[in-house]
């Protein structure tokens, strides 16, 4: 039997406001988050039960790079005048979605999804509800606007995420996983990169003059590791499955770019969907990179595709080559599956193609390609070397989510990127959840019964029902879409949800 | 009587039969229908692009900062 298909995307945005270069990002991302309530604010994320010091391979760590720095956070936090729950200020919405404070950024997480056509609907369904958070935030500023950036980096050293997630197997080994995803998860980035201008590192500020594939390779510095803030993974270990933890796990990959065109989010999301199927089969290809963080690099800060990466056991093999010993392994093993699984793999063998013949069909398509094409279209008409810094902001304005200003949405208004989902799905996806996962029967108690829920973990509800007898409904294992449409109908038709659980 | 600590599971319940299929796989994504395309050279659209680029503060990224997020 297969793992149940399902995944979900976190973003962290950047945020920043006009004219101000010294914001507080803690009050900053506070006050955003709370103008999307329509009410006042309630308290309703349950952290009971999370523990990021847990080790996919079967350790739990005494402390994580980041404890020492988020301490020093957390006692200069500790004399504001709200407290840690205030301050991160968990909303779940009416589309099973969670929108908060991570880390100063505010943090968009999908509904978990089923379908591609769903996640990009609901990746996009955050694009707009940050939006519009920062439009009702900017109502009440005089001036100074909020501006926010679906992007990785600032340019300085500071980095943050766009998450990946994946209900897997508790069944499959970890080494498993990890010697399956590794070359895969390496190069990736040709067609699911963001693009970025210069090159920085940890705490470093960006060097000029190049154009990268990637936002965040600069950031990988370690194979494996629980760590998600320093010394960051390719392949994350932490292990919250957020699931039943005899059955499953979750993987959550660290190292992508948030992406702004609708098919890379696809093919990223996509294809590795289709490798975890692949390593469930044992048909992953064998490809034992020499170094796995300087191919992550060199990959990335190699736009042509034609540097060989280095194996131990046999001879060196380029970005392209990797994927497509993927894909061809998995077209052999997977076509006819299912729709879906055949759209993922005629479109990554497609795009494989392009890369190595004409690239500027994929512009609108994949980011760092879209990027590449305006900036260089900019400098011919400004005569700009790569070495102006004017390009690193013209990067930033890429990802800037406001369609009266952003670079990409731009692109998209005129019709100049390939869409995955259109506009009315997005406003559906704004509004509810999936309804083939728990993520909807999320979102409906959220809509249905917001004032009986007494708290909310990705895995289940508590509603109240008196100290002694709150009410779960559990989701730990609900994954079945037959068993996901009983319990939405049961929802829907009760007066109290309480009565669900019995 | 269930308390906090003995969630209810779903798999107890009896599976009845649905009336209509409420949640098929939604579709996989359209097929191409020629994709999106880059802007000629001299087009309005491009116009349009250049115009929006320029209006961007070149020290933008420069003043732009953030904390490390994960």
């Amino acid at each position: 039997m297969t793992t149940p298909r399902l995944f979900g995307i976190e973003t962290e945005y950047g945020i920043a406001r006009e004219g101000m270069p010294e914001i507080d990002p803690v009050v900053e991302s506070m006050e955003l988050v709370r103008s999307y309530l329509t009410g006042p604010f309630e308290q309703s994320w349950d952290y009971t039960g999370e523990d990021p010091h847990v080790d996919q391979r079967g350790f739990r760590v005494s402390s994580l790079q980041q404890d020492r720095e988020e301490d020093q956070f957390a006692e200069l936090d500790s004399h504001r005048p709200f407290t840690f729950h205030e301050m991160k200020s968990d909303l779940v919405l009416t589309n099973g979605a969670r929108f908060y404070n991570d880390h100063t950024h505010p943090e968009y997480s999908t509904p978990e999804c089923r379908s591609l056509v769903d996640l990009v609907a609901h990746d996009r369904a955050g694009e707009r509800i940050v939006f519009r958070a920062a439009q009702k935030r900017n109502q009440d500023l005089e001036s100074c606007h909020v501006k926010l950036y679906k992007n990785n980096t600032d340019f300085h050293g500071h980095s943050y995420g766009c998450h990946d997630n994946y209900l897997v197997s508790r069944g499959i080994p970890f080494e498993h996983l990890s010697n399956g995803l590794m070359p895969f998860l390496v190069t990736r980035q040709i067609f699911s990169g963001a693009g970025k201008v210069g090159i920085e590192a940890q705490e470093r500020d960006s060097a000029g003059g190049v154009f990268q594939i990637s936002q965040r390779a600069d950031f990988m510095e370690t194979q494996c590791s629980v760590d998600t803030m320093h010394d960051r993974p390719i392949l994350n270990t932490r292990d919250e499955p957020h699931a039943d933890r005899k059955k499953y796990r979750r993987l959550h990959l660290i190292l992508g770019d948030a992406n702004m065109c609708e098919y890379a989010t696809a093919l990223k999301v996509g294809t590795t969907r289709v490798v975890l199927e692949m390593i469930e089969r044992g048909i992953c290809p064998s490809i034992d990179l020499d170094d796995p963080v300087a191919a992550i690099k060199t990959v990335s800060q190699n736009p042509t595709l034609t540097v060989d990466l280095p194996c131990k056991s046999r001879k060196a093999i380029t970005a392209v080559d990797i994927q497509r010993r993927y894909v061809e392994a998995a077209t052999k093993a997977l076509f006819g599956t299912d729709a879906e699984t055949d759209w993922i793999l005629n479109e990554w063998s497609d795009v494989l193609d392009q890369l190595t013949r004409d690239r500027s069909i994929l512009v609108g398509r994949v980011d760092w390609i879209t990027k590449q094409w305006l900036l260089e279209t900019f400098m011919e008409a400004e005569n700009l070397e790569w070495t102006d810094p004017w390009l690193a902001s013209l990067d930033l304005e890429y990802h800037n989510v406001d369609p009266e200003a952003g670079l990409f949405l731009s692109l998209e208004t005129a019709g100049n990127s390939r869409r995955v989902c259109d506009d009315a799905q997005i406003e559906e996806a704004i509004r509810s959840g999936p309804s083939d996962t728990r993520g909807g029967i999320r979102g409906l108690c959220v809509s249905r019964f917001p004032d009986r829920i007494q708290s909310v973990q990705w895995e289940r509800i508590f509603f109240k029902g008196g100290i002694i007898n709150p009410k779960t409904l559990e989701m730990g294992d609900l994954f079945d879409p037959d068993q996901v449409w009983a319990v939405r109908e049961a929802l829907e038709q009760a007066s109290n949800p309480a009565s669900v659980c019995e | 009587m269930k308390n906090r600590n003995e969630p209810h599971h779903f798999a107890q319940w009896e599976r009845r039969e649905r009336p209509i299929d409420p949640g098929p796989r939604p579709p996989a994504p359209k097929e191409d229908t020629g994709g999106p395309r880059r802007p000629d050279s001299g087009s309005p659209e491009k116009d349009e692009l250049l115009k929006r680029m320029r209006k961007v503060d070149p020290k933008q990224a420069e003043r732009y900062r953030q904390r490390t997020g994960e």
